[in-house]
């Protein structure tokens, strides 16, 4: 397909995101000017670009759906919940109407045909008694009568401007005594600091006039600079306050309207799969790199060796930069669950709001590709199980409207995603009582509570035919378990009966590749993240002396448990004469992983172990070494979860109380791998 | 505090209806008789507006003058020219002019083209 009509399918699928979140806050507060602007923005620029592209169907469908938030806009009409219903009906059908432009399905005329005509039935019948005076207050009396009509202005000075007296500030006052008039800086020709000739003006602006005053007017204000500078006048819109404005006029403004969409963001659109093989070529270049660094420190050749560090340099700055061009802001994904939300609340007769934090916070792309699944049925599942009707709500003296929380944070290398709900929540004996049913667990056994919630997450353990509130809760959620643990991301869940319900989800920030710490225990080699890494420190023969056989060892004062990798891998050689630990933060604590040696920093390609090693918990991939080895990239928190549980299951007593992370002190030797 | 402006020609007809019309406006207003006459009476002027044919030093001569001075950097300048002399019109604007006002005119149309230019 051509490549405009591409861009303008894509930008008209944002619009429609961005259509589609205003409606939702208009739904939340009916009557914020600022929100109503943006689905009219949206539309106009869908309408505008649409017809310029060739897509006159769509043009001509947004421009109807236009003319009623026109109307929004003026105050002439309110933003009913029907309306808005409608409206995102409406967005659905232009969506389809886009897609099946792509080539992708069929749009039904006949739905959007009904939409249209339901949506000016109801817009249309109280236009008349809530109509505003026709002329803005602020509009001089001198302004010669006529239609108002929306230009669109945009206006950059020349670089001599001001030297030669002109303060372009007051030719922007002087058309404000013309109309109405929205005023939009753009301030990207701002040299730094360093450059700024203070006597030059940088700033050009995009202007919105509301006038009568005719175009000669307009260029009237400007006519001592139009010389000089970049101004461009153009019709946008005829306001008309009716849905019938010509067609001829809803095309002529495409160009402008367009102009206004983009606003000079300075950005280009690459294909996904592009990216993706340029991260694949970027990991391969690592691995090469690192094949280079390890020849040259074998060769001792001065030459080689600057050329490799240089190298090593540069691959680590193209693989930052490549990764984080694939870094994308959680916002799109939670916006979208806005929607689920509210169609939800509609079918579950459910008042439900969704609160969203850390929308900014950026994962790599392919990470937030597979999360929307999981995301999906987890906010379902709130909504579905956790919160309660509002009668049942109120029954239990809260608030009738429920509240569902998106939040997002960084945590090292990782990114904490959780969705919390204040409904019914989860009750700790029932599950516990379930999977004793179930034969899950022995009726003797010591589980905490974070434990006994990790239960829901087991496969079969809600499927079972009599559904109960507690299994009503765990629909699927070993598909949410797997599906995150794809991502090499783990899933925690927290309750307080009758107060909400809080999953956590723990994912990696990439997939591809890391900044890794090389270890090596006899001749195996494996790769620690640097993320959670906190320090290096020798384990001589006297600490382990003075630990008396317990497997802790004195850091600066603080009492640090460690897990030998040679005992945990049942590598059964003796020990060398020094050993060293490294300091991991994991969430049991500070923890030590002791190793033959450290090797040093590697930036880690991730290579995934295939299928067979799927269950395989501490090890979250592996990668290849300069010299052709493998070395395994282990997961500290996994592993060191999997010690603490292996030693505590040897003790089921000591469960009473959370444990402290200093009571990891005797770990046994795994041989899960 | 009113803002100064400087009328310069040397008809004394012109400057009275400027001064009258731009006094009446709230400005308050000093005469200079030519362009040498004018630039002596730079120092704190918002405003110059200045007819192109004048004795000494021409109006032409006059914007070059004030913008090649340092201290005066930005201060607005407007020509009065008559429709006949476009050409002129392009040689003041390349010597600096910030606008004009095309003889004859009305008390309006300078009043407007004023406040575009100091508000």
């Amino acid at each position: 397909m051509d490549r405009f009509k591409q861009g303008f399918l894509e930008e008209a699928r944002e619009l429609l995101s961005e259509l589609e979140s205003s409606l939702l806050e208009l739904d939340q507060q009916p009557d914020d000017p600022e929100t109503v602007g943006r689905a009219f923005r949206a539309l106009h620029t869908i309408k505008g670009s649409g017809a310029m592209f060739g897509f006159e169907d769509i043009a001509a469908f947004a421009h109807d759906l236009e003319a009623v938030f026109d109307r929004l806009r003026k105050g002439q009409l309110a933003a009913s919940a029907d309306l808005i219903n409608l409206a995102l009906a409406a967005g659905d059908q232009i969506k389809t109407m886009l897609d099946a432009a792509a080539g992708e399905g069929t749009a039904d005329p006949q739905r959007g045909t009904r939409i249209l005509s339901e949506i000016r039935e109801l817009a249309g019948t109280p236009e008349s008694h809530q109509e505003t005076p026709a002329a803005p207050p602020d509009s001089p009396a001198s302004a010669p009568a006529g239609t108002p009509v929306e230009w669109s202005i945009h206006f950059r000075p020349g670089p001599n401007t001001i030297l030669n007296g002109t303060n372009p500030l007051l030719l922007l006052r002087e058309l404000r005594e013309l109309g109405s008039l929205r005023i939009q800086p753009d301030v990207s020709a701002i040299p730094r600091l360093a450059e700024i000739d203070p006597e030059s003006c940088y700033s050009a602006w995009d202007l919105l006039l509301t006038t009568a005053a005719g175009r000669d007017a307009i260029r009237d204000v400007f006519i001592f600079v139009e010389d000089d500078c970049e101004l461009r006048i153009e019709a946008a819109a005829p306001e008309t306050g009716a849905s019938a404005a010509p067609a001829g006029t809803a095309k002529r403004e495409a160009p402008a309207s367009a102009a206004q969409g983009s606003g000079g963001a300075s950005s280009i659109r690459v294909a996904a799969e592009r990216l993706d093989q340029l991260v694949n070529l970027v990991g391969e270049l690592v691995t090469v790199q690192a094949r280079l660094s390890e020849i040259s420190a074998r060769r001792d050749d001065p030459d080689i060796r600057a050329v490799s560090e240089e190298i090593d340099r540069l691959t680590a700055e193209l693989r930052e930069n490549s990764m984080s061009i694939r870094m994308l802001p959680l916002r799109n994904t939670f916006e979208r669950f806005r929607r689920l939300v509210h169609d939800l609340g509609i079918e579950l007769h459910k008042q439900v709001d969704l609160v969203t934090e850390g929308a900014e916070t950026e994962l790599d792309k392919t990470v937030i590709d597979q999360l929307n699944d999981p995301l999906v049925h987890l906010i379902r599942n709130s909504m579905d199980h956790g919160i309660e009707t509002p009668e049942a709500r109120r029954a239990a003296g809260k608030p009738p409207a429920g509240k569902i929380r998106l939040r997002a944070m960084h945590s090292g290398a990782q990114v904490l995603i959780q969705v919390s709900d204040d409904g019914r929540g989860l009750d700790a004996q029932a599950v516990r009582a379930r999977a004793i049913e179930q034969g899950m667990i022995d009726a003797s056994a010591q589980l905490s509570e974070s434990e006994l919630f990790s239960l829901i997450l087991a496969p079969g353990f809600s499927t079972a035919r009599e559904v109960t509130d507690v299994s009503g809760r765990g629909v699927g959620m070993d598909v949410v378990r797997r599906s995150v643990e794809t991502l090499r991301g783990s899933l925690e869940i927290a309750s307080q009966p009758g107060q909400g319900l809080t999953v956590t989800l723990r994912l990696p920030l990439t997939l591809a590749i890391i900044d890794g710490l090389l270890v090596r225990v006899e001749d195996a080699y494996f790769i620690l993240p640097l993320a959670t890494s906190l320090e290096c420190v020798e384990l001589t023969r006297q600490d382990i002396q003075n630990a008396h056989g317990n497997h802790l060892a004195d850091v600066r004062g603080e009492t640090i448990p460690y897990i030998r990798l040679r005992e945990f891998f049942a590598m059964e050689t003796a020990l060398p004469e020094r050993e060293q630990m490294m300091v991991v933060d994991t969430e049991e604590g500070h923890c030590g992983l002791v190793v033959d040696e450290v090797l040093g920093n590697h930036q880690t390609v991730i290579k995934n172990l295939g299928r067979f090693y799927r269950d395989v918990q501490m090890v979250s991939g592996a990668t290849i070494l300069g010299n052709g080895t493998v070395a395994l990239i282990l997961d500290p928190h996994r592993l060191v979860q999997h010690a603490v549980h292996a030693t505590l299951q040897r003790r089921p007593d000591s469960r009473q109380t959370r444990r402290p992370p200093g009571s990891l002190s005797r770990p046994s030797p795994q041989k899960r791998i | 505090m009113a803002k100064v402006i400087l009328t310069v020609d040397d008809s004394a007809s012109i400057r009275q209806m400027v001064k009258f019309t731009l006094s009446e406006a709230g400005y308050s207003v000093i005469e200079a008789v030519d362009g040498q006459d004018a630039l002596s009476k730079l120092a704190s002027v918002n405003l110059v507006i200045t007819d192109l044919n004048m004795p000494n030093l021409d109006g032409i001569g006059l914007i070059k003058q004030v913008r090649a001075n340092p201290e005066c950097k930005g201060l607005p300048i407007i020509m009065l020219t008559t429709e006949s002399q476009e050409s002129r019109k392009q040689e003041g604007k390349a010597a600096g002019a910030t606008g004009w006002i095309v003889k004859p005119f009305s008390k309006q149309q300078m009043l407007a083209v004023v406040k575009r230019v100091i508000g």
